[in-house]
């Protein structure tokens, strides 16, 4: 199968807080991972909090650099998280539209394309061309999952963005998701949900304590997860 | 940014780049992603007076309104009879204006959007530019309040005053680069951004915004005083605005010239290379 994702050997330590530097504290992050995101595969992360899962995906996708190791792909990549970050408030649903879709380095025309099909999903009718101060914290969710699930990159990676909205919403938002991963082929979801991650992961990895522990059959790897929540 | 390396075929997210090509870098990466660039001063100047009723109109309105004050005050504390000291005062604050915002817009520019930066990869050096692009748009609406003294003085229209655009942007171009100099370290030291407001306040009254060239000059003369007052990278510019816009021609030394257009120069080299290395990393560390 054909590798769209190398990682090398990828470190990347967080500071550890001032109060805290004269004490003996291990410094959060990743530490020496190396992993292969193959064509094709849906590749789950699970972990406890603070395991590294969130990181991970950030360097992977580019947002954060590591301190060494590299990281190597081909194609197109996009984080589904932090949806609605970099909005302004000031200007209207449609105009941060395009302003997210620039942010993603979509061009003005292919945005024109894809607008329609944007507003609709966000089911926000009129408010549309509103300020989004004016907007309900749901309603700039809504926006948010819309144009940030509107462009299909080759690589997805997903990070627990799908509780924003009412039930019905969720469920759209969740269908939406699910026809991208379809559409892109390749994706990495972080989530805490193991019945969701066996359902749709053909692989997991297990992170603790920013280290590697385990990758591959889902069963397995959360059988794995449960002991270790146990020794906890 | 990146360059298929390696025998895998596939493409490095943090490539290596050699420091002596980083400005060429940043003003790569600036032109690649003129269309956002274009659409964050979009965002900007629409965002900073849509809920104002008089809209724009403040961008005018405040230079003249601080003319008003300043020279109020001065003709009162110094007893100046110079009838074109608005005229001066106003050329001073627009350039002042236009030096300290686009150097602290760009200085602020990770620790401003640092949302965003942890969570998509967006070219950081767009953000750090269009501040300084809205400002240098605002500074040409605000040249707007001179027409009515082009009347009321009857002041002359020579070939100098296109040198005014020149000396709006290498203002500008300074405190771009000086920001991008500043912005990974005032991100991770939030002391670095008091320190560069209380420099600004400072430098205002450091800088030819309440006195002019000819006052220091007459003052101080032309000895070591002199050397340290070019040292800041606004005088030559500010004095170059007034000349271009009353139709004269300052005494400046040729060393006056070469130390503004050095620092911008260097400062933006030296922004540019710092910024790209220590950016990214900068915005993990928060």
């Amino acid at each position: 199968m054909t590798v769209v994702m190398r990682l090398e050997n990828i470190t990347l330590e967080y500071p550890v807080p001032r109060q805290y530097r004269k004490e003996d504290v291990r410094p959060s992050g990743i530490r020496n991972l190396s992993l292969e995101v193959k064509q094709g595969e849906i590749l789950g992360i699970i972990g406890r909090n603070g395991s590294g899962k969130s990181t991970l995906l950030k360097m992977m996708a580019g947002v954060f650099p590591p301190d060494s190791g590299r990281i190597a792909m081909a194609g197109s990549v996009s984080l589904l998280a932090g949806v609605g970050v970099g909005f302004h408030k000031e200007l209207t649903g449609r105009e941060n539209a395009y302003l997210y879709g620039a942010l993603m380095g979509r061009t003005t025309k292919e945005i024109d394309v894809l607008i329609d099909e944007i507003k609709s999903f966000a089911e926000l009718d009129h408010h549309f061309d509103r300020p989004i101060r004016t907007y309900s914290s749901g309603m700039k969710s809504r926006l948010g999952i819309s144009v940030a699930t509107a462009f299909k990159p080759d690589l997805l990676l997903i990070d627990e963005v799908l509780g924003v909205g009412d039930a019905s919403f969720r469920k759209k938002s969740e269908e939406r998701v699910k026809q991208l991963m379809n559409e892109s082929g390749t994706v990495v979801i972080v989530s805490h949900s193991m019945g969701l991650l066996s359902s749709i992961c053909t692989r997991i990895l297990l992170l603790n304590d920013g280290e590697f522990v385990t990758i591959g059959d889902p069963n397995e790897v959360l059988l794995k997860y449960k002991e270790l929540l146990k020794l906890d | 940014m990146s360059q298929v390396d390696g025998d895998d075929g596939l493409t490095p997210l943090w490539g290596k780049r050699s420091l002596h090509r980083l400005p060429f870098i940043v003003l790569k990466d600036l032109y690649s992603s003129r269309h956002l660039l274009k659409l964050l001063i979009k965002r900007d100047l629409s965002g900073k007076y849509r809920r104002a009723y008089l809209g724009y109109a403040w961008a005018v309105l405040e230079p003249l309104l601080l003319a008003i004050v300043y020279t109020f005050i001065f003709t009162i504390l110094v007893g100046s009879s110079d009838p074109l000291y608005p005229v001066k005062i106003i050329l001073g604050i627009i350039g002042w204006t236009m030096f300290a915002r686009s150097l602290t817009t760009s200085a602020k520019s990770l620790s401003s959007s640092i949302n965003l930066f942890q969570f998509a990869r967006v070219p950081k050096t767009v953000f750090a530019t269009s501040g300084t692009l809205t400002n240098a748009v605002l500074a040409l609406i605000s040249l707007t309040c001179l027409i009515p003294f082009y009347f009321i003085h009857d002041l002359p229209i020579t070939a100098n005053l296109f040198l005014l655009p020149v000396w709006l942007i290498l203002l500008s171009f300074t405190g771009w680069g000086i920001g991008l100099l500043l912005a990974p370290i005032a991100c991770k030291v939030p002391d670095v951004l008091n320190l560069i407001n209380f420099l600004i306040r400072a430098g205002f009254f450091l800088s030819p915004v309440m006195w002019t060239y000819d006052m220091f000059n007459s003052r101080f003369g032309s000895g070591w005083h002199g050397i340290v007052a070019h040292m800041n990278p606004t005088v030559i510019p500010i004095t170059g605005m007034r000349d271009a816009v009353l139709g004269e021609t300052s005494n400046i030394p040729g060393y006056g010239y070469a130390m503004c257009f050095g620092i911008a120069i260097i400062g933006f080299i030296l922004g540019a290379m710092i910024f790209e290395r220590k950016a990214h990393s900068a915005v993990v560390n928060v």
